[in-house]
């Protein structure tokens, strides 16, 4: 095709698209490398504070796996000058939220309070970056909490197990392999060195960075963040992981027996690119138009019309490295796994031989915007996007423009991610199959 | 997901503002204070927002309120199709009508409907909970597509066509869904709940049989609809990006020719606390943590001992610093967390405490659970522990304002439950009044200790002589049947 063609497409189509009003932020690094982000939206007596570490589970070792996140746990186990338990008590005693949580790529933690308490939560981020408390109590307090956590998530859930497996199945390279929960026996061996070298690796100054957003006066905001992170210590920044992941050349196969789960669950995983690059947008918008929701491709054909399964979506896994594409479907009572798997595999099929219609796009499209819309109707929110774009993509303006990079992917990028990466030579299929106690009881 | 904190699910979600916190000083073990951190004493105090009200011409009665931040609208109609209306040989007739509204609609197919809701960037759900005075359409849209998604509605809601081959794969789904929710230990604890707590009436119900599923038909749904969905005495709530003269006027126009009711209110008498232990096992075998949950009966907003019960409830196990948090996982580390809550529903207002724990620690837990209920009525609370509770609670409100849908619903249910409309206004001093006493006072009352409805999910060949040291066991299989 003619790339004259192509541009006037994509400028009539931008012309076409209702615009956004984009989210305006100050990026400030301050000179201990730490990035700043501050947004003002004055709609409510409230702001939130987001601050996204660059470590994830990714940068566990063999034999350490679920250690990013046991990290995470201690982070609230007090500092310097903030005792143990301290900062929850603190932040919810004063009308606050908060949390944390970890991924492969990152560690997040985030507050929201009433206008009137910047300092308190501006001073409770900044002591745990510069002077966490390390002792061996608190980690075998949370340990224990963290392995309670895997029971309830994974170890008791229906299909819990089943959740861990796909990256264990479709990745080779152990940074992403592994899951970000951990094994019970990993999760035993951390030691308190452990702790201390990963805090002095990671939780530096210039490996994060710390979003503000809401009821604020950025120029406030800004000497008040010098003052409590200005004096943290850089670090020598930490190894690059290598996340690169060898060409998958054929179909790999899992069945999962589960104790918990009543019916059978069939799930899909097709390695794909990098978060950046311009597949992922493009396969982000497949997955609306695949599975995203009862108007989708797999709802309408397995649910609807051959009555196959009872669910089927469709979703992609944004990460900094290789990223996945991937289908859940619970077959109905009584149907065979396999013909969900059969069914799914001919709708992929249906993708290499013809490109998606207008109409699906459009859709698509559609949905989008409402998801740009929607993630932007709170403070923590925005905090968090500026936050996970700055670490993760080096580029908070992010949160502004892959809403117009989503809207420009036309059907035949589609067609073009889907050729080069949903090739069943790529995909991993995992069925589980109800075991042991779980299957409903025979009448006697 | 892998949050460091999360409050237990599966506990009554209608709660106050937020979540947490409160301690007094034998429970502070958890907690070292160096109060070195800068905090404002100062308690942000507002207002929700006032909205417009009016009432259509059919007797709906609209309340908006205009908030322009982004092109989006939700709306929320309270509709008086309560489940408690179900026949009893029906349970689930005013939940299966509601979600098949949107299989077909005036000329639109489900397939039609489903395309056009995504096209329009929006989003319809109708829902009918069971032991709930309504049921409740929920929509929300983009500003550009809002005359679309109302005409979508009005559809819906007037001229919904229940065509048979849909209701046909939908009940087939809905017994596959059925099988499934058996898996969760969440469900199968409310599914026992309930039935215990609220015996004998419409609130027992959380899901509806197979064979009451298979037993409903068309027939059924159209007689219920035509019955239950009337305007007058209903409430439609709107909010974001409108014009509130605008909107009313095309309501009118939209919902023409509907018109009928007030239909009478549903009921459900109040219940008061059960007077005899009772130990209720689900065997979920190969489980490797117990789920257990301690309840019994409490109050509603209108209750005198309301106030009272939220910072009673904050300071026991309201969220990730309640001293039954504190003990059990950070002191303890039996769970991931431990938690009390109110229920907060229309007709079920229940006191429950819960926690997942492994199977090895179930005696051990539930010790501390019973320790922490003795120690909340036993001894009055702490000054810190009280101001601090009340401080959490008032100031947290503060948060609310952020989500507009929420701030909707609080203004829907003060005028659908007949409460005083200055409610909210008067929602921080009434929280200020509670007093020490007040609290150990609803302590006794309502947190059980003589008379604990205590239900574990969990491995019975592990469990089952460790429940019998707190009570007479009777036990049931995670398809519901009697042991």
């Amino acid at each position: 095709m003619p790339a004259i063609w192509l541009s006037i497409a994509a400028a009539s189509l931008l012309a076409q698209t209702p615009q956004l009003a984009p989210v305006k932020f100050s990026d400030t690094r301050l000179p201990n490398g730490l990035r700043v982000l501050i947004s003002e939206d004055h709609s409510a007596p409230v702001f939130s504070i987001a601050v996204s570490y660059n470590a994830g589970s990714r940068d566990e070792r063999a034999g350490r796996t679920g250690f990013a996140h046991l990290f995470e746990h201690m982070m609230f186990k007090g500092s310097e000058n903030v005792g143990q338990g301290e900062h929850p008590f603190l932040v919810f005693n004063n009308g606050g939220n908060m949390n944390g949580t970890t991924n492969a790529d990152r560690t997040l933690y985030f507050e929201t309070l009433p206008k009137n308490q910047l300092d308190l939560a501006l001073f409770l981020e900044a002591d745990r970056m510069r002077s966490l408390a390390i002792t061996k109590e608190n980690l075998d307090n949370q340990r224990s909490a963290v392995q309670e956590e895997r029971r309830l998530r994974v170890d008791n859930a229906p299909y819990g197990k089943s959740f861990l497996a796909v990256s264990e199945l479709a990745y080779d390279n152990f940074a992403y392999k592994h899951s970000v929960i951990g094994s019970m026996e990993d999760l035993n061996a951390a030691t308190v060195d452990d702790v201390r070298e990963f805090f002095r690796i990671y939780y530096a100054p210039n490996n994060a960075a710390v979003a503000i957003v809401g009821d604020v006066q950025p120029g406030e905001v800004l000497a008040k963040v010098k003052k409590y992170f200005g004096g943290i210590p850089s670090q020598p920044a930490p190894k690059a992981v290598d996340l690169a992941e060898p060409e998958q050349t054929s179909e790999r196969r899992m069945v999962i027996e589960d104790k918990q789960a009543r019916l059978p669950q069939v799930q899909v995983a097709y390695k794909i690119g990098r978060g950046a690059e311009k597949e992922t947008a493009a396969l982000e918008m497949l997955s609306r138009i695949l599975g995203g929701g009862e108007s989708s491709r797999l709802y309408q054909r397995l649910v609807k019309e051959k009555e196959t399964a009872v669910q089927a979506a469709s979703f992609i896994q944004t990460k900094v490295g290789p990223g996945l594409f991937q289908i859940v479907a619970f077959p109905r009572a009584g149907k065979p796994a396999e013909e969900t798997v059969g069914e799914i595999g001919e709708e992929i099929a249906r993708l290499h031989s013809a490109t998606v219609t207008a109409e699906e796009l459009r859709r698509a499209r559609a949905m989008t915007r409402r998801i740009a819309v929607s993630s932007r109707e709170s403070s923590l929110s925005l905090a968090v996007q500026l936050a996970d774009n700055a670490v993760l993509f080096n580029d908070p303006g992010r949160i502004n423009s892959e809403y117009q990079k989503l809207m420009s992917v036309t059907e035949q990028d589609i067609q073009n991610a889907v050729k080069k990466y949903l090739r069943s030579s790529n995909r991993s299929v995992i069925v589980t199959m109800p075991a042991g106690g779980a299957a409903p009881a025979r009448k006697k | 997901m892998k949050l460091a904190f999360i409050l237990c699910a599966g506990m009554a979600l209608a709660q106050q503002p937020g979540q947490v916190e409160g301690q007094q000083q034998e429970s502070l073990k958890g907690v070292v204070k160096l109060n070195r951190a800068p905090v404002s004493k100062e308690v942000l105090r507002v207002n929700l927002p006032k909205p417009v009200e009016r009432k259509l011409r059919n007797g709906l009665r609209v309340v908006i309120v205009e908030d322009h931040r982004l092109p989006t609208v939700a709306m929320q109609m309270v509709l008086p199709a309560s489940a408690l209306r179900d026949p009893a040989d029906l349970p689930g007739l005013a939940s299966a009508t509601a979600s098949s509204l949107r299989y077909g609609a005036g000329k639109r197919s489900s397939r039609e409907i489903a395309e056009s809701l995504t096209e329009m960037g929006a989003t319809l759900n109708v829902t009918a909970n069971y032991g709930a005075r309504s049921t409740v359409l929920g929509a929300s849209a983009l500003t550009e597509s809002l005359d679309a998604v109302r005409a979508l509605v009005a559809d819906v809601l007037l001229r919904p066509s229940f065509p048979q081959e849909e209701l046909d794969k939908a009940q087939k789904r809905i017994l596959t869904q059925l099988q499934q929710a058996r898996g969760s230990e969440q469900f199968l604890t409310e599914e026992l709940l309930h039935k215990v707590l609220y015996a004998g009436d419409g609130r027992a119900i959380v899901a509806p049989t197979p064979d009451a599923i298979r037993k409903i038909t068309r027939e059924h749904m159209v007689a219920f609809h035509a019955a239950n969905y009337k305007p007058a005495g209903a409430l439609l709530g709107i909010t974001g990006d409108v014009k509130p003269a605008e909107m009313i006027a095309k309501l009118e126009k939209a919902f023409e020719g509907w018109t009928g009711g007030p239909v009478e209110e549903a009921k459900a008498a109040a219940r008061t606390p059960i007077g005899e232990k009772r130990v209720y096992l689900v065997n979920r075998p190969n489980s490797v943590q117990t789920r257990l949950t301690l309840a019994n009966h409490a109050v509603d907003r209108a209750h005198p001992d309301y106030f009272a019960l939220q910072v009673m409830n904050r300071i026991l196990g309201g969220g990730p610093s309640g001293r039954l948090f504190m003990n059990l996982r950070e002191a303890k580390g039996y769970t991931y967390g431990a938690s009390s809550s109110i229920a907060n529903e229309d007709f079920r207002h229940h006191f429950s405490a819960a926690a997942s724990v492994r199977t090895e620690v179930t005696e051990a837990a539930l010790e501390e659970f019973l320790k922490e209920f003795r120690a909340i009525r036993d001894q009055v609370v702490g000054t810190e522990d009280l101001e601090n509770a009340k401080r959490a609670l008032v100031a947290n409100f503060a948060l609310s304002l952020e989500n507009r849908p929420a701030v909707l619903s609080r203004l829907l249910s003060l005028r659908e439950k007949n409460l005083p409309l200055d409610y909210w206004d008067t929602y921080a001093a009434r929280v200020m009044a509670v007093t020490a006493a007040d609290v150990q006072r609803v302590a006794k009352r309502y947190v059980p200790v003589d008379n604990l409805q205590l239900f574990a999910v969990g491995d019975a060949t592990k469990i089952r002589a460790v429940l019998a040291k707190f009570g007479v066991v009777e036990e049931y299989n995670a398809d519901g049947a009697r042991q």
